[in-house]
Order: structure tokens, then C-alpha cells, then sequence
């Protein structure tokens, strides 16, 4: 009778597995991206900040020009909207011509110039976008006609390209679609790229359709299910069960080693690389003496920091920018690893025993765990970290309010050197003034080179200025280059992109027109 | 009765408000700003205050709670800070996944831990008793990550009869039922462990009391003794636990949800509280003592149905 039972439960959950196992089977036109996140945020491009809607966003919008797909190199800027355009002589005047007949999703109508117009004005609000402060050399965008765009600087700037390219607040929205849905844009937004919206299950994914009036044409992936899966172990178990296409990978070498040895499997490692810098409080003692500055730039060893991390994700920082950037010099007085140098430093600074000091983290395991291999280094030369560790947002608000005098920090930006030396070494954003970023040393001395670069015509002087300003901050020690992380994607043989990934800025894969199942 | 169910809701209003109040205040007592979150890194501070101002987070604090207070109590939660989207939709979303698997780990946690209880109770101290006893332990020391990825390794990879991705279609019962197996054990078992325990402790207390004694002296057979006189009180404790655990369940198997991907409450309000959503906390936290309050209710009426002594009035 009890065998009789158990055969029944048993026959009943088969069942049911066979029966689900029918009913989930899913055609090959649909593209399904795991992504270590519990939901998406906000759907309005210029809102985009996170990981998660930076890569999603990117499959929807244009821009008036894009990076080349898989490239992050600004010199590959190609057209997009625009079909070519122009610069004054001074720099100062750019004027864009339109492609002709390129829809927006959902009926809403041709890309006009002015759409483009509305989207870098609202790009440029602070109370319509996160990226406003990435428009302040902006004067004006005028609609010179249904299909020319003029955008009047009133300073020059690194790259214009680079702000209306398909990045941050590049991207250009539906005016109607977005006058028409208010508050609603956010969730359900209307661009002219590739995918559209389609729906979003609240955390479950975001489902995106082909957008079959594509001007490159119709999108050869019909559907992208974007799954979002915050647990790594269950998003590995789910890629390697083939219930995704394309996942999210960690960026350490032992998990790109194991994804590796799936049969059919590529893993693709890209940039932009994200700079790890320990940012140091130059204001605040012990740190407002040099000497303790570097002892701590002495008792930091990149090369054990890249082994910790993998050789195959990570590379050791060469200097306060990443490398690669436009403008971006290895050649910097940056000082080597030598403890005994940095005990001796400490000594002389009056600091013989040396110290401890507090200093706030995050709880993020992997940034967490970066900083403990940071703390060991340090102890080994008598600095003593007091890691008070906070849950992320609070990391973010208290490390802005100044409390944290050591601040680990890893960003990646545009690839041009001024983005990356005006947010943490320009005097203009030092935390807790009313322009701030994240200027967390204090460090305004290269101030002058930094703003000279910024309008600077001539190439070859931008790029000196720019190294000038890199080897003054270097010397004063306001930050100290840790190591660099690249980005990591894993994905089936089967799936393939339609160009060779070697980085992009949206931080995930470009899904195109032309990517497609093999 | 009907009597009865209305003074029990009317009596957790002020619960309800009170608990309200709390969460108002402590989400803006954690460090945090969510318009920060909203905007990123790269956020100046007055980009930071524009959206404050939007968001209406610039308000004094008096005048949002007391807006607060008001639009919760007529069932208008607002929208989500960081999502826009509107918190009852996105309650109504993932609520039919969390009452499912609820339902499904109790039912698991009821059919395995009353009977497996009692028989270890039955048995004192022999081999059944004592592996009933260790198995339980071994249910409640085993972390649901562990034996949910255990589950996931030997049913969906090796054997492939289940998926790992587990956010079931609401409006397909196959897909539904499919999707719930390998969560609804992996949570079923957690609880039919703790439910062993229980009804084990409750049967052993009850079989001692002078009334079985009498019953068995009468002459009453040891099957109707067990059920009808044993059972019918260790029942008590019982459902008292069943109830506790079912209210926890609902926001606590956040773990569950992670490890499955299955959208969920509990998933829904770690996410909130991590982006210091405050609209979505204090929306989520009213359905939740609505929830709770709902459990008690249905949980106090039980008592009614097993022990007949117990009245609603």
C-alpha cells in the first residue's frame, strides 16, 4: 500500500516535470540574457545608471552617432541617426544631418531633429536626467530643419561626439512619446533602435521585440528575454542548463577557467576596465603629510592585487586614469612597491609604530574583498584599517559626506581622460561642495591643466596637458592606481553577436540587427 | 463569527498604523538617499536635489507621513521611486508566486511534519523516533541555499526534469505547478521539519495526561485514542506554530526566491530596502500586515474548528 503511495508521488512529480518540461520549450528566435540584478530601474535612457539598464537601454535607443559595435574606441565613432555632420572651425558650432525615414517604436512616428533637439535639452536638465552635468558646455540645440540639428558649445569640449553618441545621455527619446506618457515613459520608453519594449515582469525580466522597421533592418533575434537573476550560483546553473543564452559572468579567472571547460561555451572578457584607485583625503591627517601619503602608494603591490584577482580579468593600474582612455600616460611618477621605503617614510613622518585609521567600505562581496587584500598590505607596514563596513547606499552617502579618509572606489567612464580627472581630482568636485562628484582626496592642483585640456584645439597639447595634470596628481599621491577589471560576458557557441566584442560602453553586449543564432 | 472576523480587523487598524508610523520613520533614519541611488554615481548635487524635489522627498516630514497615512489608508500605495511603476501592479505581481509557494511549502511541511510527529511521538526513544529526530534537526540546520542549489544540481541539471529559472507563467497552471516543485520542497521540507518537532513535543505532553489514560482504561481502542483524543489536542500547538510560520514565510523566503529565481514579496522588499525605495517599503509594508493579520484571523478560527471550546465571542 505505502509502495503503491510512493510510486503515485513519484509518477505525479514526474508528470508534472514532463509536463512543464513540454510547455516551457521556447523557439530559437528568442535571445535569453541572464543578469545578476533583482529588477530593472528606471526605462528613461538619460536614467540609466546601473549596469542592468545601461545594457538594456542600449538595445532600444540610438544615438546621433555610435561607437563601432564592439569597440569603445572614439576614434570608431560611425554615424547613427545622423548620416554625417559638421564643426565649425572654432569647434564651438556642430550641425547634424538626419537620416531620413528612421521610426520610432510603437507608431510614434520619424526621427526628426525635433526629437534630437528634446532629447539633449532633457538629457541636459538636471531634473530629467542623471547625466546633466555631461552638458554644461552646451549654449543651445536649435532645429535648424525637419532634419538638420545645430548644437552651439559655449566652450569647447573633449568630444562632442562623445556626448551624443549612443551612451548616457546620447540617446534620443520620442518627444511625443515622451510628452504623451508623462511619468510613464520611465517604464515603458519609446526610442527607434533595434528592440523595443515590450513588458516588464517585476522581478522577473524585461522582454524586448524586434523592431521590424529598423532602418539597418528587421532585427534577425525576434524577442530578448531579459532575465534577472541575482544569485551567481543559480544564473551559472541556468546558462549551463542552456535556460539562457548570454550570461553575466564574474569577473575572477577561476569562473571564466570553469565556464570555459563547458562544452560549446565562449566567454568574452572587454572593456571598458574598471580603475580601482585607493583615493586618499589629503586634508585630513595623518594623510596631509606626504610622506604618510606614500608610504601608503609604497605598501600597495599591484602585481599581488592582479593575482588575487586573475590575470585574466585584471591588470595592474598604471596611473589615475585607465588605460586606454584618450589622453591616458603610464608615464607618471608612480611610486613602487618598496616596504621598506614606506616604513621608513612612516618613521620619518613621526608615525615609527605606525597607525590606525578608520575607513568605511561597502558590503559588496567583491569590493569588499579587494579592500581586504588592501587592508593586509597596509598592515604589513604598520597602517591598521578600522573597515567599517556599511551596506552599499550607505557607503555611497557617508563617503560623500567626507567620514571615510581612505575611499576604494572603481569606475569606468567615456574613454577621454577628462571625464575620468574632472569627477575625482578637479577642485570643482570635492565632496561636500555644492558642485561636487566624487572628488574624494581634496586634490585641486591640476586644476588648470585639467580645465586647459578641456577647450584645448590642438590634439597634441590636449594630451600633454592631460599628462601633465596625471603626473601632478601622482606625485601629490591623491589617489593611489590599484588594478584594472575588465568585463564579463559568457555565452553559447550559438549565439553569435554579429561583430567581434572587444568592449562596450553600454557594459553588456550590443544585440543588433545582425546578431543571430548560428 | 462574521461578528468576530470584523472586530479582529477593525482591532488591527491601530496595529496597522503603528507598524506604519515605524517603517515611515526608520527608512529615513538608515543612511541612504534614494535619489542617489536613482542617478548614479556621477550625480552632482543638484541634479541630486531636482530629483528630490520631484520625488517630493524635500517635503517636511510631517506633511509626507501624514500623505503617507492617508493614501495607504485608502489603498493608494503610489509608485515605486525607483522604477515608476505603480506598487500595487508590482505587488499584484509576484503576490499570487508567494501565496503559491507559501501554500505549497505548508502543505509539504503538513503532510510530511503531523504525521512524522505523531509517529515519533508513538515511538519514544526507539530507531524511528530518534532518526525522526535527527532528520528534523538536519531539516532545520540545513540553509535553504544549500539544499535548494542541491535540489538544482540533481533535478534540473543532472536529471533535467525541472528549470533553474523558476518565474513560473501565472496564467499557465502546467508551467505554474512546474516551477513550484523543486521551491516548494526545498521550503516544504524546512517546515515539515519544524512541524515534526512540534506535533512530536505536543503528542507527548498529550498522551500523558490523565485523560488518555482513562480512555485507554475504558477500554477505547489505541487508534481512537491516538486520533480522537491524542491528536485532536496536540493539534493546538500545532496550528499556533503552522500560523506563526506561514506569516514569516511570506516575507522570509526571500532565500527561496533567490535561489529559484522566483519572484516574490520577500525578494521584492530586500530590493526596496537595498535602494532605499521608501514608497515601495511602505507600501509592501502594509500589504504585509495585511497579510498577517489575515493569517492570525484565519489561524484563530481554526482553533474553533478543532477544539470546539474555544469561542470567537
Amino acid at each position: 500500500m505505502r509502495l503503491r503511495a510512493a510510486r503515485l508521488a513519484g509518477a505525479a512529480v514526474l508528470g508534472i516535470a514532463a509536463f512543464g518540461a513540454t510547455a516551457s520549450a521556447q523557439p530559437r528566435t528568442t535571445l535569453t540574457v541572464g543578469m545578476a540584478a533583482q529588477d530593472v530601474g528606471r526605462l528613461d535612457p538619460h536614467f540609466a545608471v546601473s549596469t542592468i539598464d545601461r545594457v538594456a537601454v542600449a538595445w532600444m535607443f540610438n544615438g546621433l552617432v555610435r561607437f563601432k559595435p564592439g569597440s569603445i574606441n572614439p576614434a570608431e565613432i560611425e554615424p547613427d541617426l545622423a548620416e554625417r555632420w559638421e564643426a565649425s572651425a572654432d569647434g564651438r558650432t556642430w550641425t547634424f544631418f538626419l537620416r531620413r525615414g528612421v521610426q520610432f517604436h510603437g507608431g510614434f512616428g520619424e526621427v526628426t531633429a525635433e526629437d534630437v533637439a528634446f532629447s539633449l535639452r532633457k538629457a541636459a536638465q538636471p531634473s530629467t536626467s542623471a547625466f546633466s552635468g555631461d552638458f554644461r558646455a552646451f549654449e543651445a540645440v536649435e532645429v535648424v530643419d525637419p532634419y538638420t540639428v545645430r548644437i552651439r558649445l559655449r566652450e569647447n569640449v573633449p568630444s562632442l561626439l562623445g556626448l551624443v553618441t549612443n551612451y548616457a545621455g546620447g540617446y534620443i527619446v520620442s518627444k511625443r512619446a515622451v510628452e504623451q506618457k508623462g511619468d510613464a515613459f520611465v517604464r515603458a520608453p519609446v526610442g527607434s533602435g533595434p528592440f523595443a519594449f515590450a513588458s516588464v515582469t517585476p522581478n522577473q525580466s524585461l522582454e524586448l521585440a524586434a523592431h521590424e522597421g529598423y532602418f539597418r533592418g528587421a532585427p534577425q533575434i525576434k524577442r530578448i528575454s531579459y532575465r534577472f537573476i541575482p544569485s551567481d550560483a543559480s544564473r551559472d546553473l541556468a546558462f549551463q542548463n542552456r535556460e539562457l543564452d548570454i550570461n553575466y559572468g564574474r569577473a575572477q579567472t577561476a569562473w571564466i577557467e570553469r565556464t570555459q571547460r563547458l562544452p560549446n561555451v565562449i566567454v568574452d572578457v572587454f572593456e571598458p576596465a574598471e580603475l580601482a584607485i585607493l583615493n586618499i583625503n589629503t586634508r585630513q591627517p595623518p594623510f596631509d603629510d606626504i610622506r604618510v601619503r606614500r608610504a601608503v602608494a609604497h605598501a600597495i603591490d599591484r602585481s599581488e592585487l592582479v593575482r588575487w584577482r586573475g590575470e585574466a580579468v585584471a591588470r595592474e593600474g598604471q596611473s589615475l586614469v585607465p588605460r586606454g582612455y584618450l589622453g591616458f600616460t603610464a608615464d607618471v611618477p608612480l611610486p613602487g612597491f618598496d616596504q621598506a621605503r614606506a616604513r621608513a617614510l612612516l618613521a620619518e613622518a613621526g608615525h615609527p609604530n605606525g597607525f590606525t585609521v578608520r575607513v568605511i567600505h561597502t558590503q559588496l562581496p567583491e569590493m569588499l574583498s579587494a579592500m581586504q587584500v588592501v587592508q593586509q598590505q597596509l598592515r604589513r607596514v604598520g597602517i591598521t584599517l578600522d573597515l567599517q563596513v556599511v551596506e552599499h547606499a550607505t557607503f555611497h552617502q557617508q563617503i560623500r559626506q567626507d567620514l571615510s579618509p581612505l575611499v576604494y572606489y572603481a569606475a569606468a567612464r567615456f574613454p577621454v581622460a577628462d571625464i575620468y580627472l574632472t569627477q575625482f581630482y578637479h577642485g570643482r568636485s570635492i565632496v561636500k561642495t555644492p558642485t561636487a562628484v566624487t572628488n574624494f582626496s581634496h586634490c585641486s592642483m591640476a586644476d588648470a591643466e585639467i580645465d586647459a585640456a578641456r577647450i584645448e584645439t590642438d590634439p597634441e597639447k590636449q594630451l600633454a596637458l592631460w599628462a601633465a595634470a596625471q603626473r601632478k596628481l601622482v606625485e601629490a599621491v591623491c589617489g593611489v592606481p590599484l588594478f584594472e577589471t575588465m568585463l564579463v560576458f559568457a555565452r553559447h557557441e550559438s549565439v553569435d553577436y554579429g561583430y567581434e566584442l572587444k568592449g562596450s560602453m553600454s557594459l553588456g553586449p550590443l544585440i543588433t540587427e545582425a546578431t543571430r543564432f548560428r | 463569527m462574521i461578528g468576530f472576523v470584523v472586530r479582529r480587523l477593525v482591532a488591527a487598524v491601530p496595529t496597522l498604523i503603528a507598524v506604519l508610523t515605524l517603517v515611515f520613520v526608520i527608512v529615513r533614519i538608515v543612511p541612504g538617499d534614494p535619489a542617489l541611488v536613482i542617478l548614479g554615481d556621477q550625480a552632482t548635487p543638484e541634479a541630486i536635489a531636482a530629483l528630490r524635489a520631484r520625488l517630493g522627498l524635500d517635503r517636511p516630514l510631517h506633511e509626507q507621513y501624514l500623505d503617507f497615512l492617508l493614501a495607504s489608508l485608502t489603498g493608494d500605495f503610489g509608485t515605486s521611486l525607483v522604477t515608476g511603476r505603480p506598487i500595487l501592479s508590482e505587488v499584484a505581481g509576484v503576490l499570487p508566486h508567494t501565496l503559491d509557494l507559501t501554500a505549497a511549502a505548508m502543505l509539504i511541511g503538513v503532510v510530511i511534519g503531523v504525521p512524522v510527529g505523531i509517529w515519533a511521538a508513538l515511538h519514544r526513544n526507539r530507531a524511528i523516533d530518534v532518526a525522526a529526530r535527527i532528520l528534523s534537526l538536519l531539516g532545520l540546520s540545513f540553509p535553504v541555499f544549500v539544499s535548494g542549489i542541491f535540489l538544482l544540481l540533481l533535478f534540473a541539471l543532472h536529471w533535467r526534469l525541472f528549470p533553474v529559472i523558476g518565474n513560473a507563467n501565472l496564467s499557465d497552471p502546467a508551467d505554474r505547478l512546474h516551477k513550484l516543485v523543486l521551491p516548494a520542497i526545498t521550503l516544504g521540507l524546512v517546515m515539515a521539519a519544524y512541524i515534526t518537532r512540534v506535533t512530536r513535543s505536543a503528542m507527548l505532553q498529550v498522551l500523558s495526561e490523565d485523560f488518555i489514560r482513562t480512555a485507554r482504561a475504558k477500554g477505547v481502542p489505541w487508534r481512537a485514542v491516538v486520533w480522537k483524543h491524542g491528536l485532536r489536542n496536540a493539534l493546538i500547538p500545532v496550528v499556533t506554530v503552522v500560523g506563526l510560520y506561514v506569516g514569516i514565510l511570506i516575507g522570509n523566503s526571500v532565500l527561496t526566491e533567490i535561489v529559484f529565481n522566483r519572484p516574490g514579496l520577500g525578494k521584492i522588499i530586500v530590493g526596496a530596502l537595498n535602494q532605499r525605495d521608501y514608497s515601495m517599503l511602505q507600501g509592501l509594508m502594509v500589504i504585509y500586515c495585511f497579510l498577517i493579520v489575515v493569517v492570525n484571523l484565519i489561524t484563530d478560527l481554526t482553533y474553533g474548528l478543532i477544539d470546539p471550546r474555544v469561542k470567537h465571542a
